[in-house]
């Protein structure tokens, strides 16, 4: 293969990502200071994120045939490490107060988001399994990174486990197709398929497997059982990784493989999908209602969450992928949000702000955060003049323009169910407090959490309101493909 | 395409049979007198001295994992050093990329002293 210049320019985003890995190693290894390590790593995200346009000026281009960089897999890079950024800075706070280094931190969440990076571009199985290797394989270290903490720990072994077990199912379904097939490129399974008897035990026990794979990492019902443990016991700005980053770079490459490999065409992966999808948003939300513990509740809003996007995504069509980014970003932007207020609690506090009794009265106390986590709440909700609703209001156009009734209907069942229990949430916070309250246990003092709120604040509500900007960039960006 | 398969499938068969009628020969015909010594794990000739699963140092578990890196690496270089001339110029590059990579973790790993035994 020959490698021009122009291949260097396209993967610049990937090679920034990974020299950030090396430097950021080194810098742990000498840098005694926590400051250095962190800007160094936030430095190098955003140096990460200015590459991006630069490589727009050669797209679309298969760099291997493992990458192919086009320009959805730009756009996607960079929400995913905005994300990361985002949790970077959700993280200084929250390890300063439980005194634990930083540096190691800063190193897997670099090479999670190369990861993710890489699932962002792929076009092969081999750069599929290896992008989610890089990810979950980072998570481990990084559930467990307060390794004094009973929950931590039994968050990570949890995750290594299963992890592991889906890991397996995917590499077993990998090589099913490839023993019928013989080829593990995307395109090329588009260019196979049709001519192989569309109902080849191997074709679709493989990918049988793989969407089993995914759907784990993914936390799709059936696969969710793990979804809420480990939620609740991960460190907070982790669980706002793992709900974000590690979640979307999945969806993302799911996303992928059915664009390059045309597997709309495949109708059994359609059926699967619906059937997770509709099984997730059904159960996620009811699930939901039984919880008192706002990390779990989020957990299971977050796999109704992942069934609405799976909804769009099953539409299938141009709308299909404009719906699915759009619900993507705002999906992200939120979750960034609600789960950064629970980490700004809990930094510094002993077993983490987590209880929904702990929120009584948050308003009275913090009214900043308590007015952060209303507007993520409602944009979770799809309350209007927030992202989520545009995104619902997508999710809902798609899935009339495709017909999925049934769908449709579990949308609909789904977001009132979840309006019950986001409002639920909302309401705590703004109950007089309680003498019960706890008010000893003051949050650290987390500046650069706060900018990350901000940020995630002014997107939700900004881009609810002109949801015409992320549209735009979304559509001449995601089309490229040709 | 499986008919390719039926060499392995017959070597399967035939290293279960001969695992099986084996063990079972000696345990058919053996005229065992199972004592409580003849039981006891088999050490070299002297006593047990206690129970296998004890705890142990978590020292040895880094330095198994040190050994497999390298191991690994090993695993890479023979190949690439055989078919030096197929890979050319740019398996020399890549190559001298992972290494670099592996040097890296490694200084990594003795700064932050896991190469220290106390």
């Amino acid at each position: 293969m020959t490698f021009t210049s122009a291949h260097l320019v396209a993967l610049l985003p990937i090679v920034v990502l990974g020299g950030a890995a090396i430097v950021v190693l080194l810098l742990a290894a000498f840098s005694p200071s926590r400051r250095v390590t962190t800007g160094a790593t936030a430095i190098a995200l955003a140096a990460t994120l200015a590459t991006l346009p630069i490589a727009a000026r050669v797209i679309p281009l298969d760099v291997s045939p493992l990458i192919r960089i086009d320009g959805a897999a730009l756009l996607y890079t960079g929400l995913l490490v905005a994300c990361t950024l985002g949790v970077l800075g959700l993280s200084t706070a929250y390890l300063k107060g439980l005194g634990e280094s930083v540096g190691e931190l800063c190193i897997l969440l670099v090479t999670a988001a190369l990861g993710a990076a890489v699932l962002s571009a792929s076009s092969h199985f081999a750069s599929l399994f290896l992008g989610i290797e890089l990810v979950s394989v980072s998570l481990f270290a990084l559930l467990a990174y307060a390794r004094d903490e009973k929950p931590n720990l039994e968050a990570s072994l949890k995750y290594v486990i299963l992890s592991g077990v889906s890991s397996a199912f995917l590499l077993f379904g990998i090589a099913l197709v490839y023993t019928e097939l013989g080829t593990l490129e995307f395109a090329r399974i588009a260019e196979l398929v049709p001519l192989e008897s569309a109902s080849s035990v191997y074709i679709a026990g493989g990918l049988g497997f793989v969407i089993a794979g995914i759907a784990f990492k993914m936390s799709l019902v059936p696969f969710h059982l793990w979804t809420p443990d480990v939620y609740q016991g991960a460190p907070a700005p982790i669980t706002a990784f793992l709900a974000t980053v590690s979640k979307g770079a999945v969806f993302v490459v799911l996303l992928r493989y059915f664009m390059l490999a045309d597997a709309y065409a495949y109708r059994p992966l359609i059926v699967a999908l619906s059937l997770l999808a509709g099984a997730s948003m059904l159960l996620g939300n009811v699930l939901a209602l039984l919880q008192n513990n706002v990390k779990r509740i989020l957990a299971y809003s977050s796999i109704a969450h992942i069934g609405y996007l799976l909804v769009a995504f099953i539409a299938g069509g141009a709308v299909a992928i404009e719906s699915a980014s759009y619900y993507l970003a705002a999906y992200l932007a939120s979750s960034i949000g609600a789960f950064g207020v629970v980490a700004i609690l809990s930094s510094g506090v002993e077993g983490e702000t987590q209880t929904l009794r702990e929120y009584r009265g948050l308003y009275w106390r913090r009214p900043w955060l308590a007015a952060v986590f209303s507007l993520m709440l409602l944009s979770l909700a799809g309350i209007p003049l927030t992202m989520g609703f545009v995104a619902k209001f997508y999710v809902v156009a798609a899935s009339i323009d495709a017909s999925l009734w049934v769908l449709l209907a579990l949308v609909i069942v789904g977001s009132g169910i979840g309006l019950f229990y986001y409002l639920r949430v909302l309401v705590t916070l703004y109950l007089e407090p309680d003498d019960v309250t706890p008010d000893g246990a003051r949050a650290a003092a987390a500046p650069s959490g706060h900018v990350v709120l901000a940020v995630a604040s002014v997107a939700v509500i900004w881009l609810g309101i002109f949801p015409a900007q992320l549209i735009d960039v979304v559509r001449a960006l995601a089309f490229t493909n040709g | 395409m499986l008919a390719n398969y039926l060499p392995i499938l017959i070597f399967v068969i035939v290293a279960a049979g001969l695992g099986v009628v084996l063990l079972g020969i000696g345990f058919v015909l053996g005229r065992g007198q199972k004592d409580q010594e003849k039981l006891s794990a088999y050490e070299c000739g002297f006593e047990a001295f206690e129970d296998t699963r004890n705890r142990f140092d978590v020292r040895y578990y880094l330095v198994a994992i040190l050994f497999i890196l390298f191991d690994l690496e090993l695993a890479f270089f023979v190949p690439w050093a055989v078919s030096l001339d197929a890979v050319g110029l740019f398996g020399i590059g890549a190559m001298g990329v992972f290494l670099a990579l592996l040097v890296v973790g490694f200084i990594y790993e003795w700064k932050k002293g896991a190469l220290e035994w106390d």
